[in-house]
């Protein structure tokens, strides 16, 4: 986690211990470059504006060393250029602040599963298991028939396993900053009232919990 | 019209005026000295008849050369005084008009008076008219084709310089960092104005730059404490034992933070659109992007019972395809949150304009205020005001004109690609 503002660093990590992760920290960029020249990592959370140099250097030295760490790049810029060549450059996502929390940790898990698990396209969560290749669903070996935004939600719900997750973060997974609806809550029900229904009809648990007024949790 | 053929033209006209003025000035000075001559010359003509009719009491034989006549008439009463006239007469000789100047005066020879006439002829005058419009004339036909000639080939060749500054600040473009080479000339003027023109650029180059800085700067202070705040959020909700109470609390705090991110996302890019960091334009096929948006917000609507219905040509346009992006999402963001459910939307694609056609419960926006930042209905709560002067701003930068309208049911949102 390489983060200039501590206290961002810390939500970051303290999030992210919780899935099990764990999670080194690098305040200024040259403790950073220290750290990766000695360690690998699966995945590297890296922001670009740094007080002492900046993050696309590290993402050079990276590939100069032909390493294989995962990249996210965390970024103030929005900017499609800024992104583009980040992309360009070799990192694996972009992800442009201020970012949900649970949208993090789901690209994270994304990289991770990516880099360190090459060939295995499959998650699986006791009964559930989810085909990121041919974005499928089966319950105990049957198919499930979900939508796109369903399924998309319900592999965010999986990375974020056993965490509330706000309604504002869903509407945002689901729809991107850009739509400017996230004040609209009544269409995030609907998928999850759907999604829900399906999983319980297939045979599945019923995972998907509300939390009054605040968001949802996935409880495995 | 070019500044020398403007100039040209009056210098022209002026100098034609002035030499047909200065000609007439010229034909009336020669010939008024010209017929004076004459008046002296048939003065002293006078005075050899009247001396010769001193000395002898009779009229001297009326000898007429060429360009001189006499004539004596007997009259009972003399002219008492002599007067000069011009009058046109009949030259024999030649078989053609002409004038003649005519001294009339009154003697006595013996006991007999009679009146003297002594015609000179002011042929000379007549051919003086002639040569002088001849002249004239020959002398403006040149002087028009000597200032065409200038024209074409000297003029082209001195002010050659200046359009080929010209130019090269055509070609100039504030987002790419490129100097501007004026080429060099030892006129003192063009020179001088290439050394402004490259300061000036290389100026705006650099502010260009800093804004630009500025902009990424400002967006990063205020997106990290964003990002501090939410995460925090995020972090907070996991607790456990979260009172009704305080889940409202930290609900609150989450839409504000949403407001805020959203209004400096929406500030910074209106920055970047004014700073023109959205020069790069290709042809977006708004048929393909229209189609795409409407899948893309078909959930929603369905989910609100509204109904879409389209009518849309193949076109293609030439902007940003990051803006056409945007232009679209606030378009319909816009027609979906101020709907009602089992409202309408309706879109139309022409090579003229695009329109997004909406129900809504609100009434007519304000025509004047409603691009103008920060505007806000009454009922348009929650919304920071911006959606509509992104929209403006991004018709602006990309050549087009949008129009709102008002049918007593619906509001029409027309852009017009052609400005």
């Amino acid at each position: 986690m390489i983060e200039d503002e501590k206290e961002l660093s810390d939500s970051i990590c303290a999030y992210l211990a919780n899935e099990q992760f764990i999670c080194e920290r690098a305040l200024d960029f040259h403790s950073a470059v220290e750290k990766i020249s000695l360690y690998e990592y699966a995945c590297i959370i890296l922001d670009i504006n740094l007080p002492d140099g900046n993050g696309l250097e590290i993402l050079r030295e990276l590939k100069k060393g032909n390493k294989l760490d995962g990249v996210l790049i965390i970024s103030a810029r929005n900017s499609l250029d800024d992104k583009v060549f980040a992309l360009k450059a070799g990192a694996d996502d972009y992800l442009t602040k201020p970012f949900h929390l649970p949208e993090l940790s789901a690209r994270v898990a994304a990289i991770i599963r990516r880099k360190s698990f090459e060939g295995k396209t499959q998650v699986s969560l006791n009964e559930l298991t989810l085909d990121l290749s041919e974005k499928t669903v089966h319950v105990n070996d049957k198919p499930v028939d979900l939508t796109r935004k369903e399924y998309e939600l319900l592999l965010y719900f999986i990375s974020n396993k056993n965490k509330v997750i706000a309604k504002n973060a869903i509407a945002e997974h689901l729809w991107g900053d850009n739509m400017d609806l996230a004040d609209n809550y009544d269409f995030i029900y609907t998928h999850i009232k759907n999604l829900r229904k399906k999983l319980i009809q297939a045979g599945a648990a019923d995972y998907i919990k509300s939390i009054y007024g605040m968001g949802y949790k996935f409880n495995s | 019209m070019k500044l020398f053929t403007k100039y040209n033209r009056i210098n022209l006209v002026a100098t034609i005026i002035i030499f047909l003025f200065s000609s007439a000035a010229f034909y009336v000075a020669i010939r008024y000295i010209l017929v004076s001559q004459v008046d002296d010359d048939l003065r002293i003509e006078q005075r050899e008849i009247e001396t010769y009719v001193k000395g002898h009491n009779v009229l001297p034989e009326a000898i007429s050369v060429k360009d001189q006549k006499i004539d004596y008439h007997l009259v009972s009463e003399r002219l008492k005084k002599r007067e000069f006239k011009t009058v046109d007469g009949f030259d024999q000789e030649d078989k053609e008009k002409s004038s003649y100047r005519v001294l009339q005066f009154g003697l006595n020879a013996g006991d007999k008076q009679y009146d003297v006439t002594v015609a000179k002829s002011l042929e000379g005058t007549d051919d003086l008219a002639d040569s002088i419009l001849l002249i004239t004339s020959t002398t403006i036909l040149l002087i028009l084709i000597v200032s065409f000639l200038i024209n074409r080939f000297l003029l082209r060749r001195l002010w050659k310089p200046f359009y080929d500054a010209l130019g090269t600040v055509k070609k100039f473009k504030i987002d790419k960092k490129q100097s501007l080479n004026f080429p060099s000339t030892n006129i003192e003027e063009f020179s001088f104005m290439n050394q402004i023109l490259e300061k000036a650029t290389r100026q705006a180059q650099e502010d260009y730059l800093l804004l630009k800085e500025f902009t990424e700067n400002a967006s990063h202070e205020m997106q990290t404490p964003l990002a501090i705040m939410r995460s925090k959020l995020d972090l907070l909700i996991q607790g456990e034992n979260l009172s009704e109470e305080q889940t409202k609390t930290i609900q609150s705090t989450y839409q504000a933070i949403e407001k805020l991110a959203r209004l400096n996302q929406s500030l910074l890019l209106l920055a970047k659109i004014e700073n023109n960091q959205f020069a790069g334009t290709s042809l977006v096929n708004f048929k393909q992007k229209i189609e795409e948006k409407i899948d893309s917000f078909n959930e929603l609507w369905q989910n609100q019972n509204i109904a879409i219905s389209q009518s849309l040509k193949d076109v293609s346009v030439k902007m940003n395809p990051e803006l056409a992006d945007i232009l679209l999402n606030n378009l319909l963001s816009n027609a979906t949150r101020h709907n009602f459910s089992q409202g309408s939307i309706r879109i139309e694609l022409t090579d003229e304009n695009m329109k997004i056609i909406n129900s809504s419960s609100q009434k007519e926006l304000d025509q004047q205020r409603l691009f103008s930042r920060f505007y806000k209905q009454p009922e348009g709560k929650g919304q920071n005001g911006l959606g509509l002067s992104i929209i403006k701003q991004i018709c602006d930068v990309s050549g087009f004109s949008v129009c709102y309208s008002f049918d007593g049911k619906q509001h029409f949102f027309t852009i017009s690609w052609r400005n």
